[in-house]
């Protein structure tokens, strides 16, 4: 089998607006799944039964159903709800953030729940409100003992963004195999999309690892 | 002369106490963790709370900071009554309370100095310059400004519990409660953390003391309640308490802990250097 990589010398810049387009998905669905994490587990954890039950069933719904039909609905039959179309980048964020945010809520809450209780009580004792307490004592303690568990589902993100191109998101993956189709040359467009997703994948990875090594001390109370 | 046959004058006596325990009562479950508490502390006084672990002492400071909800009776502070179910009146207290807790309970993610700041930028709103400047003062007075810019982890635990109680000073409290806070210590750091509570003693500072230490409160407190079962069984100066107690379970207590208030009492001791 003989390499061709001339594909690459005609189509590069559409490629290359196709990775940053994969990028800018994950960054996107990562802030989103990121707020939405610290917002639905630390209100799971301190905002009582009702926030409790509620939210709950969100993050059991988006647990529970494949990203690909989360996708596939928000793009499809949501437009039918609202009566009017949606942008595909839009509904790739919305729904890969959605789905997320649900894994980042768990993990969240796990490390809220870690955080020893006296913690929480030295800074009530200052005068401070649970609003000032969470955010400045608990959540950071919190999030840098979790940090592992987030920087695996940041990996997630960018590995899930994939799955917007079933809906025709010009991502990396989507763009890779309208190359593919129109120049017969389907191994070399592949295998430069699987290196391509590791290369931003990786860093990732190692990094949080790095950063995680650096700050562990700093999140044990 | 015994304490009994002296009419006993307490510092700043018919003044409205600084904090009061009206008939307080606190359940957990099956147990009666405070039955019928009732205490007052006045202002400038060093008030100590000992007796058995599980016998309600650190219970009572929880409710005097607002940690707790009473199932009866009235706790007062500066002549309000302290509601842990009324969130605003509960951070009213808190702020003019410092307390340190057993597990000094620094803030890990924060350098020393952050944590005896960030109540003074949260709470108070002082702006980063004035709070770092009463910061480095109270670090300085606990004799630790050589550590500011260190973290919990990398200090003694005599040196965190210093930390914590400039932590608290710097919130400038009319009052300070202290839960057990030298007993998670190290016994060669427990001196340093009483000589700094005793330099806080003496500049008038009020206190509140739940403590193990009998020498602390025999020297240092002005004020000795005893607490067995969730009840106050007796309470008086420190003299009456150690020399010449009334009530047998608290000679029980005391003997054994090592004091023996029958026999001739020893000459007060430093606290351990």
């Amino acid at each position: 089998m003989a390499i061709d990589l001339s594909p690459f010398a005609n189509s590069w810049p559409f490629l290359l607006k196709a990775v940053a387009l994969t990028v800018f998905i994950s960054a996107m669905s990562m802030l989103l799944g990121f707020v939405l994490g610290v917002v639905v587990g630390a209100l799971r954890t301190y905002g009582g039964r009702f926030f409790d039950i509620v939210l709950g069933f969100y993050v059991d719904t988006m647990r529970s159903i494949p990203l690909l039909v989360i996708l596939i609905w928000i793009y499809f039959a949501f437009p039918l709800v609202i009566g009017a179309s949606v942008d595909v980048t839009s509904a790739a964020i919305v729904g890969l953030g959605l789905h997320l945010g649900a894994y980042m809520a768990e993990t969240i809450r796990a490390g809220l729940t870690s955080v020893r209780r006296g913690q929480m009580a030295a800074a009530l004792a200052l005068g401070m409100s649970h609003t000032q307490a969470i955010r400045t004592i608990i959540l950071p303690q919190a999030l840098i003992r979790m940090l592992p568990s987030l920087g695996s589902l940041f990996v997630f993100a960018i590995k899930d963004s994939a799955i917007a191109s079933v809906i025709a998101v010009p991502e990396l993956l989507r763009q890779t195999q309208v190359v593919a189709g129109n120049t017969y040359r389907p191994f070399e467009l592949y295998t430069a999309a699987m290196i391509v997703y590791f290369l931003l994948c990786f860093p990732v990875a190692r990094g949080v690892d790095w950063i995680y090594r650096r700050v562990a001390h700093l999140g044990s109370s | 002369m015994s304490a009994q046959e002296t009419p006993v004058k307490r510092i700043n006596h018919g003044e409205s106490p600084i904090l009061s325990f009206e008939n307080v009562s606190k359940r957990y479950g099956t147990l009666q963790a405070l039955d019928q508490v009732t205490l007052t502390v006045n202002r400038g006084e060093v008030v100590c709370l000992i007796g058995p672990s599980g016998s309600g002492k650190s219970t009572a400071l929880r409710c005097a900071n607002a940690l707790e909800t009473l199932d009866s009776g009235r706790v007062l502070f500066e002549g309000k009554e302290v509601r842990a179910d009324d969130n605003r009146n509960a951070r009213q207290v808190r702020r003019r309370m410092g307390m340190v807790f057993q597990n000094f309970e620094l803030f890990p993610h924060l350098t020393v100095l952050k944590n005896v700041t960030i109540g003074l930028t949260t709470v108070l709103k002082l702006d980063e310059a004035a709070a770092d400047k009463r910061a480095l003062t109270l670090l300085a007075k606990v004799g630790l400004s050589d550590k500011a810019s260190a973290h919990a982890a990398n200090l003694s635990g005599g040196q965190q519990q210093r930390v914590a109680i400039a932590r608290a000073l710097a919130m400038e409290p009319a009052l300070m409660l202290f839960d057990e806070p030298t007993s998670a210590l190290d016994p060669e750091t427990i001196g340093e953390v009483l000589s700094v509570m005793k330099a806080l003693a003496d500049e008038g500072m009020t206190m509140v003391v739940v403590t193990h230490e009998m020498d602390f409160a025999r020297r240092v407190g002005n004020w000795v309640v005893v607490f067995d079962k969730g009840r106050v069984i007796e309470q008086g100066p420190p003299r009456q308490i150690f020399e010449a107690a009334t009530v047998p379970r608290t000679r029980e207590f005391l003997n054994h802990l090592g004091w023996h208030g029958e026999s001739k009492i020893e000459p007060a001791r430093e606290p351990k250097q």
